[in-house]
């Protein structure tokens, strides 16, 4: 067997008392599309703020193509391949879009300005944002600020990248657009976490989802799988039909 | 005109501007001018901080205290001709730059602030209490810069130096360091996920910061050839805030033409005894409120909306 892209196991965190991840183990091949879902505070946000260097861990390992992640700071493991999104998009409101964009081309501290130019503008156009590369990314409207969190991603080149809630106040119409990306990229190589409440996005998407709850993987299956598991329709009850 | 020829024609205009004026002007007023140069890299060097990174400080009058100090003592102790003088002030100012800035790293905000105040102050207090090396508040005999030089010989070099040093910071800002600056200023953690290293350029803007305030400071010292600690108080702190912040601090031409035009006015308004400051800092606040770019920045926007309007009239 080659070795998964990301490999997770025995991951702990605890916030004071409070257990947000429960030795959480997790295999996560090149190429795949996974869903991840689960209830409010189910851990979700805290995993992928581990694997991208925001928190540091409990207890456990995480390697990414074999190598640890644990320790590495954020911008390190940006430029190692390892990108992400944000639940609350961060922009740079004051910069341009295309500053936007530029800050994680010229990151490297190699690459030129015009190559890293070169590449955002073909980015913006795939996210038909092209025309508001020189507006200032505090003009843009909610689901066009989560286009161009996707494109500054993608400015990375990233193995992977991982999604929280990109659909959050986005309009099905852009959502429908943001889905062909998605695959797009994911067709392309690019492996993809992708967090969302968003059930049917989910189950569009990814051939496989994984279900958190209390920090606990409680499934880890097909669309299919997950919908008719009693554990993900128990931890969901009190949510959505309590 | 594109706008691009218009501001490197306003440059030019600007800086022969300068140039011509120690032709119409007495020495009083060539000094005093040649002091606003000084408070010009102050409050350029400040805003490159504030403006560009976010990150506040009150340690910068103190930051040229120190350099002022780290070069006359180089002159004195060590025999340095007084441009290594001013080497010496640059490096020091930028190491004690460096360390605040990596012993700040994770404060924001009012923590930050107080945390650079507690710093400027003991600067200030080691300086009037060393007295064996410093002369206390008595004051410390400088070296001139030039021996048997003019006003208008320090004038020009003033003003060279300062046009060198916002030269070299406008090129900084404007290579990917200002974007990574920026980037930090509106959003640590995105600016994080995107592969900018922020504890680096946190900590290596504040030296270099620091380090321009520390050659402003060098310079002043072997100008006026007498400096106090009273050079490193918060009420200079609060003196260099205004300039920039009247001028414009998100842009480090405007904050150090900020610089300038106080230094012209404290002098202008001297009658008014203390209530310069007062009025100073009414003015800041205004400003603050009703000009975030500051006057220079709400000038020039007004004027590019002009010659915009004028160009789609034709
Ligand atoms: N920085 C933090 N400090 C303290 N507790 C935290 C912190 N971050 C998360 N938690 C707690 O950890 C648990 C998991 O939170 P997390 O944000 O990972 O959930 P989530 O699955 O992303 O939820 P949501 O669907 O609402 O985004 C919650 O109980 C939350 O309150
Ligand atoms: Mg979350």
């Amino acid at each position: 067997m080659t070795t998964p892209q990301l490999e997770i196991s025995g991951l702990i965190k605890r916030f004071g008392g409070l257990t947000a991840l429960n030795s959480v183990d997790l295999s996560i091949g090149q190429g795949e599309l996974v869903g991840l879902i689960g209830p409010n505070g189910s851990g979700k946000t805290t995993l992928l703020n581990i694997v991208s260097g925001y928190y540091p861990a409990d207890g456990g390992t995480i390697r990414h193509s074999g190598t640890s992640v644990l320790g590495k700071a954020p911008h390190q493991l940006a430029r190692q391949g390892i990108g992400r999104s944000f639940q609350i998009t961060k922009l740079f409101k004051r910069l341009t879009v295309l500053e936007n964009m530029l800050v994680a081309g010229l990151s490297d501290g190699t690459t030129s300005r015009a190559a890293a130019t070169e590449r955002a503008m073909g980015l913006l156009a795939d996210l038909r944002l092209e025309r508001l590369a020189h507006e200032r990314a505090a003009s843009l409207s909610g689901g066009q600020g989560k286009l161009l969190e996707f494109a500054r991603v993608m400015m990375l080149e990233p193995e992977i990248i991982l999604l929280d809630e990109p659909f959050g106040g986005v309009h099905p119409e852009l959502k429908r657009f943001m889905h062909e990306r998605i695959a797009a990229w994911n067709a392309a190589g690019v492996t993809i976490i992708l967090i969302s409440h968003d059930m049917g996005s989910i189950f569009e998407l990814c051939a496989r989802v994984v279900t958190l709850s209390y920090g606990d993987i409680i499934c880890d299956g097909t669309p299919d799988e997950t919908r008719n598991d009693p554990a993900v329709l128990d931890a969901y009850l009190g949510e959505q039909h309590g | 005109m594109t706008p691009q020829r218009a501001r490197t024609l306003a440059l030019g205009v600007l800086l022969a501007g300068f140039a011509v004026l120690p032709l119409l002007l007495g020495d009083y007023w060539i000094y005093t001018l040649t002091i606003g140069f000084y408070y010009a890299i102050l409050a350029a060097s400040w805003a490159l901080l504030v403006g560009y990174v976010g990150r506040i400080s009150f340690a910068q009058a103190a930051m040229a205290g120190l350099g002022g100090y780290a070069s006359a003592l180089g002159v004195q102790h060590l025999g340095l001709p007084p441009v290594l003088g001013l080497g010496l002030a640059v490096l020091v100012s930028g190491a004690l730059g460096l360390a605040i800035g990596w012993l700040t790293l994770r404060l924001h905000g009012a923590y930050l602030g107080l945390t650079t105040i507690a710093f400027a102050e003991i600067l200030r207090i080691t300086a009037t209490a060393e007295y064996g090396l410093t002369e206390g508040s008595r004051g410390l005999q400088v070296a001139p810069l030039l021996t048997g030089g003019s006003r208008t010989e320090y004038y020009y070099l003033l003003l060279g130096v300062t046009a060198g040093c916002l030269v070299l910071m406008g090129l900084l800002l404007r290579s990917r360091l200002g974007l990574f600056f920026q980037s930090i200023r509106e959003d640590e953690d995105g600016a994080a996920s995107l592969g900018v290293n922020v504890t680096l350029w946190k900590m290596v803007a504040f030296a270099i910061s620091s380090a321009f305030a520390g050659l402003a400071g060098g310079l002043y010292g072997h100008f006026v050839q007498l400096i106090t600690p009273s050079m490193m108080s918060l009420q200079e702190m609060g003196i260099v805030l205004a300039m920039a912040v009247i001028g414009g601090f998100h842009n480090v031409l405007f904050a150090a033409l900020g610089g300038v035009a106080l230094q012209v006015l404290l002098e202008a308004l001297r009658e008014l005894g203390e209530w310069r400051l007062v009025a100073f800092g009414l003015v800041t606040l205004l400003v603050l409120r009703l000009m975030p770019n500051g006057i220079f920045g709400a000038a020039v926007a007004t004027i590019a909306a002009r010659m915009r309007r004028n160009g789609g009239d034709e």
